[in-house]
């Protein structure tokens, strides 16, 4: 077996505890290390070699705890899984940080609760209809089908990567995050939970539709739960279930109208049809604004040619989806 | 080359200046843009949301039109290129073939699944290539410090968008290094503008642009540039309001991708619809050497 060549990795640990440092410093450390090691092996060197003072959390080493997420060169990682070879090629430098968007208790330990309370919020287990208790001693069943549908979500490990990478957590207190909402798509389409219209009703005012769908959590899950696919799937069964109440799934229904009357964007009629005529006034002067060095906006769109096509394809595909009940 | 231009609907209307800028660049370099005035809106993410069979409908009829006519698709905007790029996967899942073709063939325009669907970036820096792009440089941009700002779904979901590293791009930096710009690195250039939820929520939709824009700033940008016009419109039409939620001032000129391809390659302020911007670009184009004013094909 051919033997690895070894490289002399420079790692800069970030390092803060609050209310004793003034504020958080990079210690750089130097270690030789096989390209294939993993940053979590490589930190706990540090500190049984090099310094014991340096706190993270970690577990089981092999990305199934969730335990160890953390921004590795400005990525949301688990420190286990990354290894540092490709990290040192492609930056020169390992750069290891806390997750984002939860406070630091002490050098790469966060404070999850912010985290975990969104989770709970979203009512995590099974409600079983309690006029149907499930037959003693024997499984619910479900059909292979049925399980397809969510087969991504039990996989989720509970790391808050995904929590760690999102900008609309960074900037809204109000967004449950990408793994809330990835595990609550995982309830509203388990066939044995009859709870599914109610938790579809209260995530609409409860942050569903803060998500930017940038997908970096997607990038950043280590399990491909692909939560910003999952938090679609559920904007699509909100609006199915209780059409455009809110801003969010007005203004998606407002855009899909929108386009099918000259298959172009009208810009200044999305206005009105996703805020009222009420929130069309309050962007009028940014509107004024615009409209000054762009006329355009006011001005309606030579519609496209083949118009009825696309509204064959309205007519033949935009029933209302079910929602697998 | 000869390729579908795809200009999506913003580049039609307020952010005309992109189109402008986009035939400017395209003559310069020899691309011939084929018009289809049947192609329709993207849907921008938005009918995803509401209805993703009708969305990857709607986008398999757009590149059954340029199949039909043999050609690739050319996107001027991150977004159009993220759901035609998504509607060509998504129809790799055969239940979703099933729902989509039967409605295809009533309308007459089946889509085989052929096209590909790049971005300017990409046929910039890979079909036409960087030293093609260099050796028509009139003006290097020397001087002018510049934050690329990619636009999510040019990049992600990174399995389907097949462009880049999805977390760690470096196209757009290569381009800019290629007319002479000095691109900024900053850890906004790869997140979100805000623009989704801009009228869901527009105090947190200002918020998160202002802090890219911030982020580029204080890492010593004059300028930053998008090849999304949805973004344009979070960075600089809506720039006021990201200034009032970040609660500093910003001045940040913010270009599209061809308008500085297009500076460099010696086209005036005027040509590229400059003027059009809300956020004055003048202090950036002070850092460079004026433009004696050439035509593209000079």
């Amino acid at each position: 077996m051919a033997v690895a060549k070894t490289l002399e990795a420079p790692i800069e640990v970030y390092r803060f505890e609050p209310g004793k440092d003034a504020k958080p410093r990079y210690d750089r450390y130097t270690l030789t290390v096989e390209p294939h090691t993993p940053v979590l092996t490589a930190l706990l060197r540090i500190r049984t070699e090099l310094d014991p003072s340096l706190t993270l959390r970690y577990s089981c080493r092999s990305s199934i705890c969730g335990s160890c997420a953390m921004q590795i060169n400005s990525k949301s990682r688990l420190a286990c899984q990354t290894p540092i070879g490709p990290e040192i090629e492609k930056h020169g430098r390992l750069v290891v940080e806390p997750m984002r968007n939860q406070p630091v208790l002490r050098d790469l330990v966060v404070d999850q609760a912010s985290f975990w309370r969104h989770y709970d919020r979203i009512e995590p287990h099974l409600k079983l209809d309690p006029r149907h208790p499930m037959p003693e001693g024997k499984p619910n069943p479900m059909t292979p089908e049925e399980v397809a549908r969510f087969y991504e979500t039990p996989r989720c490990i509970a790391c808050a990567a995904c929590y760690s990478a999102c900008p609309a957590v960074e900037a809204d207190v109000d967004f449950p995050g990408p793994m809330a909402l990835a595990k609550l798509y995982r309830f509203v389409v388990d066939p044995r939970d009859q709870a599914h219209q109610d938790r579809l009703v209260r995530i609409q005012t409860d942050g569903l539709w803060l998500c930017l769908r940038c997908h970096l959590c997607t990038e950043a899950c280590p399990k491909d739960v692909r939560p910003s696919e999952r938090i679609r799937d559920l904007k699509e069964l909100a609006i199915a279930a209780q059409g455009g109440t809110e801003p969010g799934s007005r203004h998606a229904i407002g855009f899909k109208e929108n386009i099918r009357e000259r298959g172009q964007l009208q810009e200044m009629k999305l206005v009105r049809q996703s805020d009222g005529v009420g929130g069309m006034l309050a962007q009028a002067p940014q509107g004024l604004r615009l409209w000054r060095k762009k006329p355009e906006i006011a001005k309606k769109p030579r519609a496209i040619e083949d118009l009825d096509q696309l509204e064959a394809l309205y007519r033949e595909l935009d029933a209302p989806p079910k929602d697998g009940t | 080359m000869r390729i579908a231009y795809y200009p999506g609907c913003v580049a039609q209307e307020s952010g005309r200046e992109l189109d402008l800028a986009t035939r400017w660049v395209a003559k310069a370099l020899g691309i011939e843009l084929v018009e289809f005035p049947n192609f329709s809106c993207c849907g921008s993410g938005f009918v995803d949301e509401a209805n993703l069979t009708l969305n990857v409908a709607i986008n398999a009829r757009n590149l059954g039109i340029a199949e039909r006519a043999g050609l690739d698709v050319l996107t001027v905007c991150s977004t159009c290129q993220g759901m035609l790029t998504l509607a060509n996967h998504r129809l790799g899942d055969p239940a979703m073939r099933a729902r989509v073709d039967p409605a295809l063939a009533k309308i007459g325009v089946p889509y085989r699944g052929t096209v590909k669907v790049k971005h300017l970036l990409q046929v910039l820096t890979s079909d036409i290539g960087l030293d093609a792009v260099k050796a028509r440089v009139r003006r290097p941009l020397a001087g002018l410090k510049v934050g690329a700002f990619y636009g999510c779904h040019l990049l992600r979901p990174g399995a389907e968008a097949g462009f880049d590293s999805p977390e760690e791009p470096h196209a757009f930096e290569d381009l800019l290094s290629a007319i002479g710009a000095e691109p900024v690195m900053y850890r906004g250039r790869v997140m979100c503008c805000g623009f989704p939820i801009l009228f869901v929520k527009p105090e947190t939709a200002n918020r998160i642009a202002g802090r890219q824009i911030a982020d580029a700033k204080d890492h010593g940008a004059h300028a930053m540039a998008t090849p999304c016009p949805l973004c344009h419109i979070s960075l600089d039409s809506f720039q006021n309001k990201a200034e009032a939620a970040v609660g500093r001032g910003l001045d940040m000129p913010v270009f599209h991708l061809p308008q500085l391809v297009a500076l460099a390659f010696g086209a005036t302020p005027d040509d590229i619809g400059l003027p059009r911007h809300l956020v004055p670009t003048g202090p950036a184009l002070a850092r460079i050497a004026p433009s004696a004013g050439t035509s593209p094909s000079a």
